[in-house]
């Protein structure tokens, strides 16, 4: 199903959004240039902090040198943190990302470059996650799951007995997602929430919705499968549509 | 025909092409505005999300790189310098 590629839907009355195809392996050009998360979209080897750049600085983490790593460790820490805690669950993840800190050292010299940097730690924190919960061979991880957060848009409160709404979907008098963009409360307030989520649910989201992962990759990273995968990333998606909700309303969160 | 309830669920999905209900969605949509609002409106939450500034507090480089060193150090062997 992800190769069919439908034609542009159009629910607006007044405006029009990028539904292209996000299971295609590269995020849709526009995406580019509109994307300030400073990590974001180096998935090949050029592109991102740029070829030149990268190269030198694993050259630099190959030699052991200090700076090198430190940088490293402040860009893609949180990152690798989320995906630990997705996978083995707060105890473990600071545990799993420091052993996959020191797999990296051990390796760096070995790494050729045919992905980014950035993805080569994601699959080593994710190799070393899925190894731990393995170890601890009970299930620590993904349990949100399950759980139907109360509140959420889907829990039931919001629709009839029929499946109808219970009450009109609130009108927004924003829908401009720049201007959105350029309220500063509303950055806090999402950024809190993001912090929030249950773990599985915040790292499928970043993989997905900040960093443009495939479904198909991240279900790999997450070792969950692909249903589950669009489940979490759906739940994060209401929970923020939430936070708008409530943000048109009050002007605060 | 899909309800309401079964169309919020179906959202994401059908905005991220990963449905083969999309022709009864979009059956639902044309009668419904409520679903049509919100199906807008997550859409806008995921352009939003996608264009976020993440300010998590940066993790401690200095702390966890020192913790690292630790364990590279008990890690190697006595004839590996």
């Amino acid at each position: 199903m992800a190769s069919v590629k439908l034609a542009q839907i159009n629910l607006h009355d007044s405006h029009e959004f990028n539904t292209s195809s996000p299971m295609t392996q590269s995020p849709p050009a526009s995406l580019e240039d509109k994307v300030p998360y400073p990590l974001l979209k180096n998935k090949g080897p050029h592109s991102g902090t740029g070829p030149a750049d990268e190269s030198e600085l694993i050259a630099r983490l190959a030699k052991g040198d200090d700076r090198a790593f430190r940088q490293v460790i402040a860009q893609h820490h949180s990152l690798m943190l989320s995906i630990a805690r997705a996978i083995v669950g707060d105890t473990f993840a600071d545990d799993v990302v420091q052993e996959a800190w020191v797999c990296v050292y051990n390796n760096v010299a070995n790494f050729e470059q045919r992905s980014s940097l950035k993805t080569w730690l994601v699959t080593i924190v994710s190799n070393q996650a899925k190894t731990r919960l393995r170890k601890e061979s009970r299930q620590v991880s993904l349990d949100q799951l399950d759980g139907e957060v109360s509140g959420s848009y889907l829990d039931g409160v919001h629709f009839k007995t029929d499946g109808h709404w219970q009450q009109a979907v609130p009108q927004w008098s924003v829908e401009s997602p720049d201007a959105l963009l350029e309220e500063q409360q509303l950055q806090s307030c999402i950024n809190r929430t993001l912090t929030l989520l249950p773990p599985a649910q915040k790292a499928a989201f970043i993989l997905r919705d900040i960093e443009q992962q495939s479904f198909e990759d991240i279900c790999h990273i997450l070792a969950v499968s692909a249903a589950n995968v669009r489940v979490l990333v759906h739940r994060a998606r209401l929970t923020l549509m939430q936070v708008i909700d409530r943000y048109q309303e009050t002007g605060s969160c | 025909m899909l309800n309401c309830k079964q169309v919020a669920t179906l959202a994401s999905d059908y905005l991220d092409n990963n449905t083969s209900l999309r022709w009864q969605i979009r059956l639902h949509l044309l009668m419904c505005a409520n679903c049509r609002r919100f199906i807008r409106h997550l859409q806008i939450t995921r352009d939003v999300g996608a264009r976020m500034a993440i300010n998590e507090p940066g993790a401690d480089a200095e702390a966890v790189w020192n913790k690292v060193q630790t364990r590279i150090k008990k890690e190697a062997q006595p004839d590996q310098e």
